[in-house]
C-alpha cells in the first residue's frame, strides 16, 4: 500500500468515517462473533478434558467433583451469542454500506450535473455508467472488507495471545507475534502483490464493455461491411486479457487462503506442543493444555475473510481514483444571483473558444454578435465553422476562453443560471430523447402541461396522427435515444418539446435537418406563427435551412 | 427450460476443471480428519497416559505434511474452480455475440446497447461464483460430512445420531429461505439493469436536462432509484443472512450438545448406549470434527448468493441464447467471390432484383406493399419520398438486416447479407478514438495514405490539414468534438475506403452545408465512375439531381426535380 493509495482513498474514508457510531457498533458486533467462536471451542475443549480426567478419578474410586454447570452454561451461551451476533452484524453492516452507496451514487451524479460540456464529453456514456454503478459498488469493500476485518482479526489475535500468556507467557508472545505476521502478509503483503493485476481488472472489464457497446452500436456498419467477425475476434481478445488478469488474482487469493490455513493450523500445533510440554513439566493442568490450542484454532474463521478482500485491494483503489478524477468539479465561484432582465439584450464581444481536446484548433475565434430583444437573426456558415459553439455559449453550456458575453451589460456568468435557462429554449443539433414515454419526454419541458397541451404540441409538429396510431399513444416508450422513431420524427418530437416550453429567447440549430421538404414547410409555417415577439437565433448551413429572419450573419470557417 | 437446468447444461463446457476442484476439496477434508485424529491422539497420550511428548516424535512429524497438504489442496480447489468458471464464461460470451450477429442491427435496434452489453459483461461475470465456488462446494459439502459421520459412527453412534438429526434440517431450512432469496435476486437483477438504463439515459441527455432546468429533478430521481436499490438489496440480504443464521445456529447448537454429551459421558453420568466407552481421544476427536462437519455447509451458504446471482443472470441470458434461430443469411459467410470485377461490370446482370416485396412493422401500417425494383450494376438510384415512407426500410432489406414478409430480393444474384456492402445510415456509429480508429472499424487493412484519400473524397481534407495529429486526432463518442456534418463526412469516408460494388446510403447529406454537399456528390459520382452501384435514400434536390434514376415511394409526392433523372412513382 503506497502512500498515494492512502491519499486516493482519503476522501472516501472521510465520508465513511462520518458515520462513526454505526461503524463502531458494526465492528463490535464482528468482534463479538469472533470472541464467541473462540469461547465456544476453548471452553468445550477445557470441559471435555476436565470431565475425562474427573471421570477417571471417579472410576478409580477417588472422590472428585467438577462444576459442570458454569462451563455447560458458558458453552450454550457462546453457541447462542455467536449465531445472534453474526446475524445482527451482517445485517447492520450491510445496511450501513448500502446507505453509504446510495449517498455516494447520488453525490457522484449531482457532481456530474455540474460539470460543463467540455468535461462531460471526455468520457463515453458507458464509462459514466460504470463510474456510477460498478466503481461505487467497489468502494463498499472499503469498510466492510478492508477496514473492519483486519482490525477485528487483530483484536482476536490479542485476545487469544493474551489468554495463552496467562498460562504460558513466552508461547503466548510467540503465537501472538507469529499470527500478527500472518495478518500482515494476508493484508499488506497480498494487497501489494496483487495490486497491479487487480487494479487492471476493472479497466479490462470496462474495455470489454466498450467493445461490446461498440459492436452493438455499430452493428449496421460492421454487418454491412462484413467486419463483424473481425470485431468479434477483437472482443474475444479483450476477454482473454481480462481472464488472464482474473486468473492471476484468483491464484494469488487461492495461495493466500492456503497460507492462512497453514499459518493458523501451524499456530495450533505449536501451541499444542508448548502446552503439552508444559503439562509434562507440571506447569499447567490438562484441561488448560487442551483449551489453549483450541482457542487458536477458532481464530481460523477470522483469517478466512481476509485474502479475498485484500486480493482486490488494487481494484478498490483504482475505482476510487477514477471517481476522484472524473467527478472533480472545478471550484465554483460564488453563486451567480443577478436576475435576468425583462428584455434581455445579448451581446457577444470578441468571443473565442478552444476545446481542451483540441487546443490548436479554436472552435470559435474573436466572434462578435448583437442580439437585441425581439431580434430574429440567422447565423450561416459551413459545418465546423462554430455555429453550434455560438449557441452553446449563448445558452451558458460553455464558457468562452476569451472575450465577453453580456446581457444588458451584465456578464452572462453573473446571471442566475436557472432563471436564464428558464427564459431560453435551445433545439440542439443532436436530438436527445429519454427512454421513457412520449408524454414524459414532452413533460420535461413543461411539467404541469395537460394531455390536451401535449396533443396540441404534437399536432403543431404534425406527429399527432402517428402517435394516435400507436397502441399506447402518449404512453408509448420512445426507445433508447429515440430509436423507435425515425430521425425526422424524433426531431419533430424535440421541436414539440420546445413549443411546450414557450421561452422568450429561442435558439434553433438546423431546425429542419432530417425533415423532408413537405414536413419542413409545415414546420416553417408553425414557426412563423410562433416566433414573432421572441428573440431568435437560428443556425443553418444556408438560408434555405432557416426560418424567416430579419438579419443574417455569416460565419466563415 | 428452467434457469437451473440451463446452468447445469453449461457445466459440460468446463473442460474437467470442475471435477479437479471437487477432488481437491475431498482430499482437503480427508487431511482435516487425519489432523484432528493426530491432535486428539497426542492429547490422550500425553494428558491421560502421561507419556512424555518428546517420545512421540512420529505423530508430530506426520502433522507437517498434513498441514502442508491442507494448504495445498485448499488453494488447488479454489484455482481449479476458477478455471472451470473461466471456460464456461468464455463459451457463454461467444454464444451471446453470435446471437447479436444473427439478430442483426434492425431487430436489435429496440434494445439498449448499454443493457445488452451489461448482459455480456456483468451477467456473464455473475456466473463466476456458481461454477468457481458453489458447484464444487456442493459436492464437497455432501461428501465430507458423510466422511465425518462415518468417523462418528465408528467412535460413538449416539453422537453420530445427534449430527444426523441436525444435518437434514439444515438443507431444508436453507432451501426454504433460499427460494425466497432467489426470487428477490431476480428482481434485483432486473432492477440493476433498469437502474443502469436510467443512469446512462440521464447522463447522455444531461445537456437537455439542464436546458429544461430539470437537473435537480433528475438528481432526485437518481437518489430515489439508489434508495430503492438499497431497500431491495437489504430485503435480499435479510433472507440470505437468515439462511446462514439458521445454519450457524444448528452448527453451534450441535457442537454445544456434543460437547456436553461427551463431557457427561466422560464423567460417567450416562451409563447406557456407547457413552461408557468414551475416551478423551474419541471425545476430543469428535469435538474437533464437529465444526468441520458443518464447515462445508457454512462455506456453501456463503456461496449461496453466487447461485442466486447465477440463476438471476441465467434467467436474463436464456431468452436471448435459446431463442429459435430464424433462417438468416449469415453475414459471417460473406463471400469474396461476389467481389469479382466481371460481375460488377456486367451491365446485363441486375445488381438488385426485388419482386413483389411486402414488409410491415408490428402495430403499424405496412411500410412496403407489392414493391418491385430492378437496379442494373453500375446504376445510381435515388429513393425519394417523405420521411417514414420506408426508404430506410428498403435499404435495410437490401442489406439483409431484416427479411421481407413476402416477395424476393436478390443482390448480385445472391440472397441479401452475403455481399460485403458499403453502408451509411442516418445515425452513423462514431466511436471514441481517433479518426483512423473510426475508419479502421470497417476497413482494418487501410493504410494511412488510403485513409487520407478517403477523407479528402468526403470533403474533410481542410479540416484534416488543421489537425495537429492528422488522422490520429481524437474524436469523441457519437462524434463529439466534430460538428454534425463533419461526423457525417467521417462516416462517409468509410464508404470511399470500402471496395464493395454496392453502396447503400441513407440521407448522406442531411445537415451538411452546400459546399460539403457538393463535395459529397462529387465523391459519389467518382464511385459511379468506378462502376459501383449506388442506392441512396434522400430528399435533397442536388443529390436527387445527381442520380440517374429516382424511385419515389410513399404517401406524399416529392417535388420533381429537373435534370437527366427519370422519375418513376410506385
Amino acid at each position: 500500500m503506497k502512500r498515494s493509495d492512502h491519499s486516493i482513498l482519503a476522501p472516501w474514508l472521510k465520508l465513511i468515517l462520518q458515520q462513526q457510531r454505526r461503524l463502531w457498533i458494526g465492528a463490535a458486533l464482528m468482534l463479538l462473533t469472533v470472541a464467541s467462536a473462540i469461547g465456544l471451542l476453548a471452553v468445550s475443549g477445557w470441559f471435555i478434558t476436565a470431565t475425562a480426567l474427573t471421570g477417571l478419578l471417579l472410576a478409580a474410586g477417588v472422590a472428585a467433583t467438577l462444576d459442570i454447570y458454569v462451563p455447560g452454561g458458558a458453552i450454550r451461551a457462546f453457541a447462542l451469542s455467536r449465531t445472534v451476533a453474526r446475524y445482527l452484524e451482517r445485517l447492520y453492516n450491510h445496511d450501513t454500506v448500502l446507505r453509504l452507496l446510495a449517498e455516494l451514487r447520488t453525490a457522484a451524479f449531482a457532481r456530474l450535473t455540474r460539470l460543463d460540456g467540455t468535461r462531460l464529453g471526455r468520457l463515453r456514456a458507458a464509462e459514466w455508467l460504470n463510474r456510477l454503478t460498478a466503481d461505487i459498488d467497489t468502494l463498499d469493500n472499503l469498510y466492510l472488507r478492508l477496514l473492519a476485518p483486519p482490525l477485528v482479526t487483530a483484536a482476536g489475535i490479542a485476545l487469544v495471545a493474551g489468554l495463552i500468556m496467562i498460562f504460558l507467557p513466552a508461547t503466548g508472545l510467540i503465537i501472538g507475534l507469529g499470527l500478527s505476521c500472518l495478518l500482515l502478509a494476508l493484508t499488506w503483503g497480498l494487497a501489494r502483490r496483487s495490486r497491479a493485476a487487480s487494479a487492471e481488472l476493472s479497466a479490462r472489464l470496462e474495455q470489454l464493455r466498450v467493445t461490446s457497446i461498440e459492436q452493438l452500436q455499430g452493428l449496421s456498419e460492421l454487418t454491412a461491411y462484413g467486419m463483424l467477425e473481425r470485431h468479434q475476434v477483437e472482443q474475444q481478445r479483450h476477454e482473454q486479457l481480462l481472464q488472464q488478469r482474473q486468473h492471476q488474482v484468483a491464484r494469488q487469493i487461492a495461495c493466500a487462503n492456503g497460507l492462512a490455513t497453514v499459518g493458523v493450523q501451524s499456530a495450533v500445533v505449536l501451541s499444542l506442543i508448548a502446552a503439552l510440554l508444559a503439562f509434562n513439566a507440571g506447569q499447567i493442568t490438562g484441561p488448560v493444555a487442551v483449551m489453549l490450542p483450541l482457542a487458536v484454532m477458532a481464530l481460523g474463521e477470522a483469517f478466512a475473510l481476509l485474502p479475498k478482500a485484500f486480493g482486490h485491494w488494487g481494484a478498490t483503489v483504482a475505482a476510487a481514483a477514477r471517481l476522484n478524477e472524473d467527478t472533480a468539479v472545478p471550484e465554483a465561484g460564488p453563486a451567480a444571483t443577478v436576475s435576468v432582465p425583462d428584455r434581455p439584450h445579448i451581446r457577444l464581444q470578441q468571443v473565442s473558444l478552444h476545446y481542451p481536446v483540441n487546443p490548436h484548433l479554436p472552435a470559435l475565434q474573436a466572434f462578435d454578435l448583437e442580439l437585441p430583444f425581439g431580434a430574429q437573426v440567422g447565423l450561416i456558415g459551413p459545418s465546423g465553422s462554430g455555429k453550434s459553439t455560438v449557441a452553446q455559449l449563448l445558452v451558458g453550456l460553455l464558457q468562452p476562453t476569451a472575450g465577453q458575453i453580456t446581457v444588458n451589460d451584465t456578464d452572462l456568468s453573473a446571471l442566475a443560471e436557472a432563471q436564464w435557462l428558464a427564459r431560453i429554449g435551445y433545439l440542439t443539433q443532436q436530438t436527445d430523447l429519454f427512454n421513457e414515454s412520449v408524454a414524459s419526454n414532452l413533460l420535461l419541458a413543461c411539467p404541469q402541461a395537460s394531455d390536451a397541451d401535449l396533443w396540441a404540441a404534437l399536432h403543431q409538429v404534425g406527429l399527432d396522427t402517428l402517435v394516435q396510431e400507436l397502441p399506447r399513444q402518449l404512453d408509448t416508450p420512445v426507445g433508447e435515444t429515440g430509436r423507435q422513431f425515425s430521425g425526422g420524427e424524433a426531431r419533430r418530437l424535440a421541436l414539440a418539446r420546445l413549443l411546450l416550453k414557450d421561452p422568450a429567447i429561442v435558439v434553433l440549430d438546423e431546425p429542419f435537418s432530417g425533415l423532408d421538404r413537405f414536413t419542413a414547410d409545415g414546420i416553417r409555417q408553425v414557426l412563423a406563427a410562433w416566433l414573432p415577439g421572441k428573440t431568435l437565433l437560428a443556425l443553418g448551413h444556408d438560408e434555405t435551412a432557416l426560418p424567416t429572419v430579419d438579419r443574417i450573419v455569416h460565419l466563415s470557417s | 427450460m428452467t434457469p437451473r437446468r440451463w446452468l447445469d447444461r453449461q457445466r459440460r463446457l468446463d473442460q474437467g476443471a470442475g471435477r479437479l476442484a471437487i477432488l481437491a476439496g475431498l482430499l482437503n477434508g480427508l487431511l482435516i480428519v487425519v489432523q484432528m485424529a493426530l491432535i486428539a491422539w497426542l492429547v490422550q497420550a500425553v494428558i491421560l497416559h502421561r507419556t512424555e511428548l518428546t517420545t512421540l516424535l512420529w505423530p508430530l512429524l506426520l502433522l507437517l505434511p498434513v498441514l502442508a497438504g491442507r494448504g495445498l489442496t485448499q488453494a488447488w480447489q479454489e484455482s481449479a474452480g476458477h478455471r472451470a468458471s473461466s471456460h464456461i464464461r468464455a463459451a457463454v460470451r461467444l454464444r451471446l455475440m453470435q446471437r447479436w450477429a444473427a439478430l442483426g442491427p434492425v431487430r436489435l435496434a429496440g434494445a439498449s446497447p448499454a443493457g445488452l452489453a451489461s448482459q455480456a459483461v456483468e451477467q456473464v461475470e455473475a456466473l463466476d461464483g456458481y461454477y468457481a465456488r458453489f458447484l464444487p462446494q456442493m459436492w464437497v459439502c455432501v461428501l465430507i460430512p458423510l466422511l465425518i459421520l462415518g468417523v462418528y459412527v465408528w467412535l460413538d453412534w449416539l453422537a453420530a445420531l445427534f449430527l444426523l438429526l441436525s444435518a437434514p434440517l439444515i438443507p431444508m431450512f436453507m432451501a426454504l429461505v433460499g427460494m425466497g432469496a432467489e426470487k428477490l435476486n431476480q428482481q434485483h437483477f432486473a432492477l440493476v439493469q433498469r437502474l443502469a438504463g436510467h443512469f446512462v439515459d440521464r447522463v447522455r441527455g444531461l445537456t437537455t436536462l439542464r436546458l429544461f432546468g430539470q437537473t435537480r429533478e433528475a438528481v432526485r430521481q437518481v437518489a430515489a432509484a439508489a434508495d430503492q436499490y438499497r431497500l431491495l438489496n437489504l430485503r435480499t440480504l435479510r433472507l440470505a443472512f437468515l439462511s446462514s443464521a439458521v445454519l450457524e445456529f444448528f452448527a453451534s447448537v450441535a457442537i454445544a450438545v456434543i460437547a456436553i454429551y461427551i463431557g457427561f459421558g466422560l464423567l460417567g453420568y450416562i451409563d447406557w448406549g456407547p457413552a461408557p466407552e468414551l475416551t478423551l481421544f474419541s471425545g476430543l476427536f469428535m469435538l474437533l470434527l464437529a465444526p468441520e462437519f458443518f464447515q462445508p455447509l457454512r462455506t456453501l451458504a456463503q456461496h449461496y448468493h453466487d447461485r442466486a446471482a447465477a440463476l438471476g443472470a441465467a434467467e436474463h441470458l436464456m431468452p436471448l441464447l435459446l431463442a429459435e434461430d430464424q433462417p438468416q443469411a449469415g453475414s459471417a459467410e460473406t463471400t469474396d467471390a461476389a467481389l469479382r470485377t466481371d460481375d460488377i461490370r456486367d451491365p446485363t446482370r441486375p445488381a438488385i432484383d426485388i419482386a413483389d416485396l411486402h414488409f410491415g412493422h408490428p402495430g403499424r401500417r405496412a411500410v412496403l406493399d407489392r414493391f418491385s425494383l430492378r437496379v442494373q450494376a453500375g446504376e445510381f438510384v435515388a429513393l425519394a419520398g417523405p420521411s417514414g415512407s420506408g426508404k430506410s426500410t428498403l435499404l435495410q432489406l437490401i442489406a439483409g438486416f431484416i427479411h421481407p414478409d413476402a416477395g424476393t430480393i436478390t443482390v448480385f444474384g445472391d440472397v441479401p447479407g452475403r455481399l460485403r456492402l458499403a453502408w451509411m445510415d442516418q445515425r452513423p456509429c462514431i466511436v471514441q478514438g481517433s479518426w483512423a480508429d473510426n475508419l479502421r472499424l470497417t476497413s482494418p487493412e487501410a493504410t494511412a495514405e488510403q485513409m487520407r484519400a478517403a477523407l479528402a473524397h468526403a470533403g474533410l481534407a481542410p479540416l484534416l490539414a488543421a489537425q495537429p495529429d492528422g488522422i490520429d486526432s481524437p474524436v469523441g463518442e457519437g462524434g463529439r468534438g466534430l460538428s454534425g456534418g463533419q461526423a457525417r463526412r467521417l462516416a462517409l469516408a468509410r464508404v470511399f475506403l470500402s471496395a464493395s460494388p454496392l453502396v447503400l446510403l441513407d440521407e448522406p447529406t442531411t445537415g451538411l452545408d452546400a459546399d460539403s454537399e457538393a463535395h459529397i456528390i462529387q465523391g459519389l459520382q467518382a464511385l459511379v465512375d468506378e462502376g459501383r452501384t449506388l442506392i441512396v435514400a434522400t430528399h435533397h434536390p442536388h443529390l436527387l439531381a445527381a442520380a440517374q434514376r429516382i424511385v419515389t415511394q410513399g404517401r406524399a409526392t416529392a417535388p420533381a426535380t429537373g435534370g437527366p433523372a427519370s422519375d418513376e412513382t410506385l
